[in-house]
């Protein structure tokens, strides 16, 4: 009995330091695909609390934070797909709407609209790389691509994020 | 701007962000995930055979009427099978293919002595959960799935939820939790992206990261 208490919070400390550690850049990397940062909250706190749920194997996962980003991305198709006939598609740009009108004003909207439009697996190599920080070997392992795919997915996610944050006269000029 | 002002730029936007919710929070709602007993869709063959046998026993009027009947202390319809012990526990197994017939269910656990609350396509809890489910709930075990009760170690006030999903048209799942009888809530949100026991159905596959290349 004794030993099943200590085990246990052994594994909650460790869970803990996880969560501290990983919170934000799940929030983040969350809020970067749905377009509220309540329903980013929620989502992030849901996924969480199912890997608390099952810590002993998802603290066995190459990138546990992957697991929790993932978790809660699914977790949003199934609510979209449970409401998609009451609620419009998001839309790329409410996000930027949003950071620049509500709680989280700080942020810079361009920033924001430009990692919301990258393109799907452009989006995952940079959640995975510059959000969470994961290496390129360990990016590979979580997505099921090579190494090199995950180069060139960056790369031309920070080309894509580069032409999209260009300011406006500058592209003008360019055009 | 070059990559590593555009790679600053995009963490500087990731470190505004901060969540607000404590970490007991999280695990308060994790050990609710937690005490959560699915029993599992059983597949194949031998489910199919299973949930025949039961029917033809009982003919057409078995599928949701009332057509269960207690002998030796089991009570077998399509959609479950209960069975008193001598000891107090009760063996309950519910056919996988089957939505359960609410009322059924319930009446018969409350006349072995489990008090219950079962619905179908919605879930009952209480926050925070009432301990010892794992005293009370064993298993599942077996094809189908089996749980064992033991309705002496409920504590008082407390009942079990039984929350009946169809996922599919061969497909149900069912959900048990211990929840508090006069103060809890019932949703009728289906279980997001069912896990396996160990919650990690969803790594490898789905449509998060996992999808095709965008680009």
């Amino acid at each position: 009995m004794v030993v099943r208490y200590v085990r246990v919070e052994a594994q909650q400390l460790d869970f803990a330091e996880f969560y501290r550690e990983f919170k934000d850049a799940c929030l983040f990397a969350v809020l970067v695909s749905v377009d509220d940062r309540d329903v980013a909250q929620e989502l992030v706190d849901e996924a969480f609390a199912r890997a608390w749920a099952s810590w002993r194997s998802v603290s066995r996962h190459p990138a546990p934070a992957a697991w929790v980003v993932r978790t809660a991305l699914n977790a949003s198709v199934s609510r979209w797909r449970k409401r998609r006939r009451e609620v419009s598609l998001p839309q790329p740009g409410n996000i930027a709407d949003l950071a620049a009108g509500q709680a989280d004003s700080s942020l810079d909207p361009r920033v924001m609209a430009a990692l919301t439009r990258l393109p799907a697996r452009q989006r995952q190599v940079v959640t995975l790389r510059l959000l969470l920080d994961l290496d390129t070997g360990r990016t590979a392992e979580v997505l099921g691509i090579s190494a090199s795919a995950v180069k060139a997915h960056l790369a031309r996610a920070i080309a894509t994020l580069r032409n999209n944050l260009i300011p406006e006269p500058q592209q003008e000029k360019r055009s | 701007m070059n990559d590593n002002d555009l790679i600053t730029a995009v963490r500087e936007q990731r470190d505004k962000v901060h969540s607000r919710t404590p970490v007991d929070q999280i695990i308060s709602r994790g050990r609710t995930v937690r005490a959560r007993r699915r029993i599992p869709p059983a597949v194949g063959g031998l489910a199919v055979v299973t949930a025949a046998a039961v029917v033809l026993g009982l003919g057409v009027s078995g599928a949701f009427g009332p057509a269960h009947a207690r002998a030796t202390g089991t009570i077998r319809t399509t959609a479950f099978t209960l069975t008193r012990h001598a000891n107090g526990t009760a063996t309950l197994t519910i056919s996988p293919r089957v939505l359960l017939q609410p009322s059924t269910l319930q009446s018969d656990l409350q006349q072995d002595g489990i008090p219950a609350l079962v619905t179908t396509g919605s879930f009952c809890s209480s926050d925070p959960i009432p301990a010892g489910f794992a005293r009370v709930v064993s298993g599942p075990t077996g094809t189908p799935p089996t749980v064992t009760i033991n309705p002496a170690a409920m504590p008082a006030g407390t009942e079990l939820s039984f929350g009946n999903f169809q996922y599919s048209s061969s497909r149900t799942d069912t959900e048990i939790e211990l929840i508090d009888a006069s103060t809890h809530t019932c949703s009728s949100a289906l279980p997001t992206s069912p896990p396996d026991d160990d919650g990690v159905l969803m790594l490898g596959n789905g449509s998060g990261m996992g999808e095709p290349a965008g680009s």
